[in-house]
């Protein structure tokens, strides 16, 4: 069966992956947008950003979430294209396309945070 | 050649006819908010990159995110992370337990839940306009 999508794997660990990441993010989004977007003194200027970013817990909480949030949404992403029938070819430019766009986001969201 | 089987009507008619039960809207709509999501993180990333540049660049750019054509954007994506959110776990109570006997019902929890969630974001992230509005009707 796998030999024809061009997949080895069984997708197992990315889907337990998903569901764990899913679970984290539910919280962790939510109470992002409810600390940062529902208020817009602490999420709209630089000196109350900046004061977070220096502390060290809102750091890890950035760069778990970045990587986490990034991770979820291209693994979800490819889990779409995968249910579709592709040529090799397209399959494997598809799957450049996500690791290559979600390694240089990622490396520019680590690299805002760790400026501070 | 492989065997091809014919739809018994046009591939339209045979989607719209799948797409008729909630579950399958449930999938769909999971589908498109988490693209949505995706694509957002990306702009999300890109935009706070100004942080890098000092106050005046970040504060500049924020200036065009807090008119009220981005806040209203602001609010309305909150919809597709409420969607997102509460979808996602009610897949995780149909395939780790047993939530498929009910998943209708959790359905209809999604969405309530996610309808009280986005007012009282809309609430919190309004409140001045909506003072202001009260106040000059009283």
């Amino acid at each position: 069966m796998y030999k024809h999508t061009g997949s080895r794997g069984s997708g197992a660990p990315s889907w337990v992956l998903q569901r764990i990441t899913g679970l984290l993010l539910v919280v962790v989004v939510i109470g992002h947008y409810f600390v940062m977007h529902a208020n817009p003194a602490s999420g709209h200027t630089y000196a109350a950003v900046l004061e977070r970013m220096h502390q060290p817990f809102w750091k890890m909480f950035d760069l778990t979430f970045i990587t986490v949030g990034l991770w979820h949404g291209l693994n979800g992403t490819w889990g779409i294209f995968r249910d579709y029938k592709m040529k090799p070819a397209v399959s494997l430019t598809i799957y450049g396309i996500i690791i290559l766009s979600g390694i240089a986001f990622w490396v520019l969201g680590v690299n805002t945070i760790l400026s501070f | 050649m492989a065997y091809q089987p014919k739809p018994p009507e046009g591939w339209l008619k045979t989607n719209l006819k799948y797409y008729k039960h909630s579950g399958s809207w449930a999938w769909i709509l999971h589908r498109i908010t988490g693209l949505g999501l995706t694509a957002y993180i990306f702009v999300h990333i890109y935009a706070l990159t100004s942080l890098t540049q000092g106050p005046q660049a970040f504060d500049n750019e924020m200036k065009l995110f807090t008119t009220p054509v981005f806040k209203v954007l602001e609010w309305l994506l909150f919809s597709l992370v409420l969607y997102h959110a509460f979808n996602g776990v009610r897949i995780v109570l149909v395939d780790w337990a047993s939530g498929a006997r009910n998943h209708k019902k959790i359905l209809t929890v999604v969405y309530g839940l996610g309808v009280v969630l986005f007012i009282g974001m809309g609430v919190l992230m309004f409140r001045e306009p909506l003072a202001n509005m009260f106040a000059s009707i009283r």
